[in-house]
């Protein structure tokens, strides 16, 4: 596809605009010190000088079983996808197996099931897992052990695997991923996977950190930006405790931010989190190398910011949240669809998302001149302000004492429903506009554009438990337990987990055996929820 | 006349508690003691805990589709007690045509994502009155 390098006119761009030669001193060494080339330190324009170079563009997709969940990925990509990204439904995301009774109605209805390499097998079945980068919103230690399973098997070295994981160890319980284990082994989860990848699968982002879905519970975006960092600076801290020097896995970390409809504070915040990672990679965490300290930033839009009343509203949510990305400099995007008050995305609505991202950057052409907010007074001041409020609040936290004890002691639980609460006041109050919410209704029986679609349901897979059965029977089972033994016994020591997970998943244990295994070895029960007994008891 | 008791709870797998715990906030404010049991119950967890903690309505918050499941187990159960208690449902997932039918299976009240306050603070004194 042509992209243009002039306006329609015939005025030619540069790929970016900076002060001219014959500025003040003061004004180029401000310039060199806060702000840099796309490309150059700190990175707050930007963490690659690539002009017109778009970002990756995909959808959320998961649906079902994994072998609808690949043709959704097929049809994306026939229609110009560039990546994959992968969400697992609740259980999925919960790393609990189809057949528990608590999964028994949502199996595959708000993403794909998934629970042993089978369905990952499935699952990327043609797709090019070295070619096109795998987004996962699912599990990641079980992600990153099939992938790293399916290359073997494809005759591909795992390190030309390109994608990423996300990682959030300290805000799942509370925001929608629990992973009811003990915080600890969530920790030391993140960061054997994090390891494993800097070394096995180093193209691989083994620590996208995850501000998407802790602020979706209504966080503004110095608070969701605060709350990533705090994060990521415990697992970075815990990573060099290990040993690591920082340079081996920080080219990695990546951040999935979250994008709402406030615009202009959107575009600064993104612009001051690429700031912040800079300085304290290079400042506080000594790293050498400049890819350590140019994080890459991807972004799914606010499901929250959307509506059920007038669907179609929704599409230009998402287009307006493009735009300020674009604008922000992204490498990748996922849009919530239309739908996303009823359902994970149809195909319908996968389609107009794609083409939301495909419209704005090929038509409207604006990652042309990168970081065109640049020497605004305007954003500079905004991105400056959010900035210090964002250290600010960093510094508070961190004065509460050590973020592990922080988690354990309820203190980001207590934060997460403040905010809830705060949201839910706002919006009735009328403080957050909400067009066909709370201003500019419209009356129910009128309602109908794109109502049929988005209402549309998926059946939950009633027979997966009873076709796991099957599977579970058919496997050579004391390798299963031989292997399941194994991830107890390494869960017991301070190696890391990875190699013995993925000898588990060879053998065709599941998620929720090997998870609880896990949870077993750390003392805590096989099944949190005390229906299912443990495979290696006896 | 003594503050309504209110059990507030998500179903099975469904782990969207931004509405819930809003709701759970904005009804304590208006004087209602809320009993509120999180994620992760099933209908005899719910029920168990209303006639633990005495409450004069239950409410449910639904952002998955589980609860068209759910719901018709609950109000099943409920009409085997002596005293069935009234149950609300409130989540922006359920359509007209799913309104209906949790009308007919004996659900008291429904609140899409447009509902006042004042509206779900309403219908809950209603149905505590009776």
């Amino acid at each position: 596809m042509t992209r243009t390098t002039r306006t329609r006119s015939g005025i030619n761009l540069k790929s970016n605009y900076r002060p001219d030669e014959g500025a003040s001193e003061t004004l180029k060494n401000d310039y060199q010190d806060n702000l840099g080339d796309p490309g150059s330190y700190p990175y707050t324009r930007g963490t690659r000088d690539n002009p017109g170079g778009g970002w990756i563009q995909r959808e959320l997709s998961g649906e079902g079983d994994a072998r609808r969940s690949n043709a959704q990925f097929k049809y994306l990509l026939e229609q110009g996808q560039s990546g994959v990204d992968i969400i697992g439904d609740s259980p999925t995301q919960s790393l609990m197996d189809p057949d528990h009774p608590l999964a028994k109605y949502v199996i595959g209805t708000q993403g794909v099931s998934l629970c042993c390499h089978d369905d990952y097998r499935e699952l990327f079945d043609e797709i090019p897992i070295d070619e096109i980068s795998i987004s996962s919103s699912g599990p990641p230690m079980f992600t990153v052990a099939s992938l790293y399973l399916l290359a073997k098997e494809r005759g591909i070295s795992p390190a030309s695997v390109r994608g990423s994981v996300l990682q959030f160890p300290f805000y799942a319980e509370y925001c929608g991923y629990a992973y009811k284990m003990p915080f600890e082994l969530h920790l030391r989860m993140t960061c054997d996977i994090i390891e494993f990848c800097s070394q096995e699968m180093p193209k691989f982002h083994g620590f996208l950190e995850d501000s998407y879905f802790f602020s979706e519970a209504g966080l503004n975006a110095v608070e969701e930006a605060a709350l990533a960092f705090v994060e990521i600076r415990h697992v970075v801290r815990t990573l060099l405790n290990r040993g690591l020097d920082i340079d081996s896995f920080a080219p990695r970390i990546a951040i999935l931010v979250n994008c709402s409809m406030d615009f202009y504070e959107e575009i600064a915040k993104i612009r001051a989190m690429r700031r912040i990672f800079a300085r304290m990679i290079k400042e506080e965490f000594g790293a050498k190398d400049p890819r350590s300290m140019a994080v890459v930033i991807a972004c799914h839009t606010s499901g929250l910011s959307l509506t059920t009343e007038q669907p179609a509203n929704n599409i230009v949510r998402g287009a307006v949240q493009t735009v300020a990305l674009g604008l922000a400099g992204i490498q990748a995007l996922e849009i919530s669809t239309f739908d996303e008050g009823f359902r994970t995305p149809s195909k319908e609505a996968h389609l107009v998302g794609l083409r939301t991202q495909q419209i704005v950057d090929l038509e409207a052409n604006i990652t042309r001149v990168q970081d065109p907010f640049g020497g605004s007074w305007f954003m500079e001041s905004l991105t400056d302000q959010v900035e210090e409020k964002v250290l600010a609040m960093i510094t508070d936290i961190e004065s509460r004492g050590d973020p592990a004890d922080l988690v354990t002691g309820g203190y980001f639980k207590q934060f997460f429903q403040g905010a809830m609460s705060r949201y839910h006041q706002n919006v009735s109050s009328g403080e957050v506009t909400k067009v066909g919410l709370n201003v500019l209704q419209v009356p129910e029986d009128e309602d109908t554009l794109l109502r049929d679609v988005s209402e549309a349901k998926f059946e939950p897979l009633l027979e997966r438990a009873e076709q796991l059965g099957v599977f579970k029977a058919s496997r050579d089972q004391s390798a299963v337990r031989e292997s399941l033994l194994a991830v107890f016994k390494v869960t017991s020591s301070d190696e890391n987990i990875m190699e013995a997970v993925i000898s588990a998943v060879e053998t065709g244990a599941t998620m929720g055996e090997i998870v609880g295994v896990m949870r077993e070895a750390s003392g805590t029960p096989y099944d949190p929820y005390g229906h299912l007994t443990s495979p290696i008891e006896g | 006349m003594n503050n309504i008791r209110i059990l507030i709870g998500i179903l099975g797998m469904d782990q969207h508690e931004v509405a819930a715990v809003g709701i759970a906030k904005m009804l304590r404010d208006n004087g209602m003691e809320v009993i509120y049991a999180g994620c992760f119950n099933t209908p005899e967890t719910i029920l168990q805990a209303a006639i633990e903690e005495d409450v004069d309505v239950i409410g449910i918050s639904s952002h998955s589709w589980e609860y068209l499941y759910y719901m018709p187990e609950l109000m099943e159960m409920l009409q085997k007690e002596a005293s069935p208690i009234p149950v609300v449902v409130g989540g922006s997932v359920i359509t007209a045509k799913d309104k209906a039918a949790l009308g007919e299976i004996g659900v008291a009240a429904v609140f899409g994502s447009g509902t006042s306050d004042a509206k779900i603070i309403g219908s809950i004194q209603k149905l505590a009155d009776r």
